[in-house]
């Protein structure tokens, strides 16, 4: 009789942690986990918090106009993508927004899988920008982009089957093209100047 | 003395005769019996047959509820379709402005792969 309570209380405690992945391992390949950001959203002077799962994307895809080349662009790029996520926060005073956070999203980034592709830390601005991609089988199916400023930082997630070729093709946004090795011979082109990005 | 009294016992329970006119006094006490509330609807009035408006009681009811029922359904397909267009446009913009997020900050990247702090430092300089 002990031994049969022993084996059940060992089963039990065994298969709680598989139960407590449930919901992690549910979540799509090249998702990262986003911390909540709750209460940045006070502080920050400026927030652009987008959450645009599968069914959402989709919707939004049926909404962009052909007619528009920006948004024809975006459409075209969206087909494939299963999800795009972003915060960025503007501060008013420096270093206002929980640096641990962030590099907690970059530690998810270290995961198999993930490569860096651009590296860049400017001691002159105080800015880092990483530029993560989730390759397999020689596609890209996630792209991660974390930049951070001393009053802003920017976590971008898109997820799904990202053609980068198509991501030049968003010029129109101001997307640079940032000479990334594509299946197809790149055209050399001019990058854009970025627009300024419409805040909430 | 038990026999006697057994015997006036008999006597005195012997059946009597209802004096005359006992029954139609009973009777009178009575309250008066209401006979029109028992009598059924049916056998008071006479069955006559119903008239064109009559007729049309269920049927009319019946199309009124399904026309009803009917613009109810456009009504609230409507509503819905206003709420996934507003839903729509809400997230088209959301994605748009992602996509800008996104771009300003390969743009940024972009621009210190491009130009180094060396070369930067070495522009400035001359």
């Amino acid at each position: 009789m002990n031994a049969r309570a022993a084996f059940l209380i060992i089963a039990l405690l065994s298969t709680g942690p598989a139960f407590a992945q449930g919901p992690a391992s549910a979540q799509i390949k090249g998702q990262l986990r986003l911390p909540e950001f709750s209460g940045l959203t006070d502080k920050a002077s400026e927030s652009v918090n987008v959450t645009l799962g599968p069914e959402l994307l989709g919707m939004a895809s049926r909404f962009l106009s052909s007619a528009n080349p920006e948004e024809a662009a975006a459409k075209k790029l969206v087909a494939s993508l299963t999800g795009i996520y972003v915060r960025n926060y503007t501060f008013d005073t420096d270093y206002a927004y929980p640096k641990a956070d962030i590099d907690g999203v970059r530690r998810q980034l270290s995961a198999p899988g993930w490569t860096r592709m651009v590296e860049t830390r400017s001691r002159k601005e105080n800015t880092d920008v990483d530029v993560y991609v989730l390759l397999d089988h020689g596609r890209a199916q996630g792209l991660a982009v974390i930049a951070s400023e001393p009053r802003e930082f920017t976590i971008v997630n898109i997820v799904g089957n990202i053609d980068l070729e198509q991501l030049h093709d968003l010029q129109q946004l101001g997307v640079p093209d940032l000479e990334l090795e594509t299946t197809k011979k790149p055209v050399p082109t001019k990058p854009a100047p970025a627009k300024p990005a419409e805040k909430k | 003395m038990t026999e006697n009294f057994e015997d006036e016992l008999r006597r005195a329970l012997r059946p009597v005769p209802a004096p005359e006119g006992f029954t139609e006094r009973v009777m009178r006490a009575l309250p008066e019996r209401r006979t029109g509330a028992l009598t059924p609807i049916a056998a008071a009035r006479p069955a006559r047959p119903p008239n064109y408006w009559q007729r049309l009681h269920a049927p009319a009811a019946l199309a009124a509820s399904l026309l009803l029922a009917v613009l109810l359904g456009q009504q609230m397909s409507l509503r819905n379709q206003q709420r996934e267009q507003a839903a729509g446009l809400a997230a088209s913009q959301e994605l748009m402005q992602a996509l800008r997020v996104t771009s300003q900050k390969l743009d940024l990247a972009y621009q210190a792969v491009k130009h180094p702090p060396e070369a930067v430092v070495e522009e400035n300089r001359s």
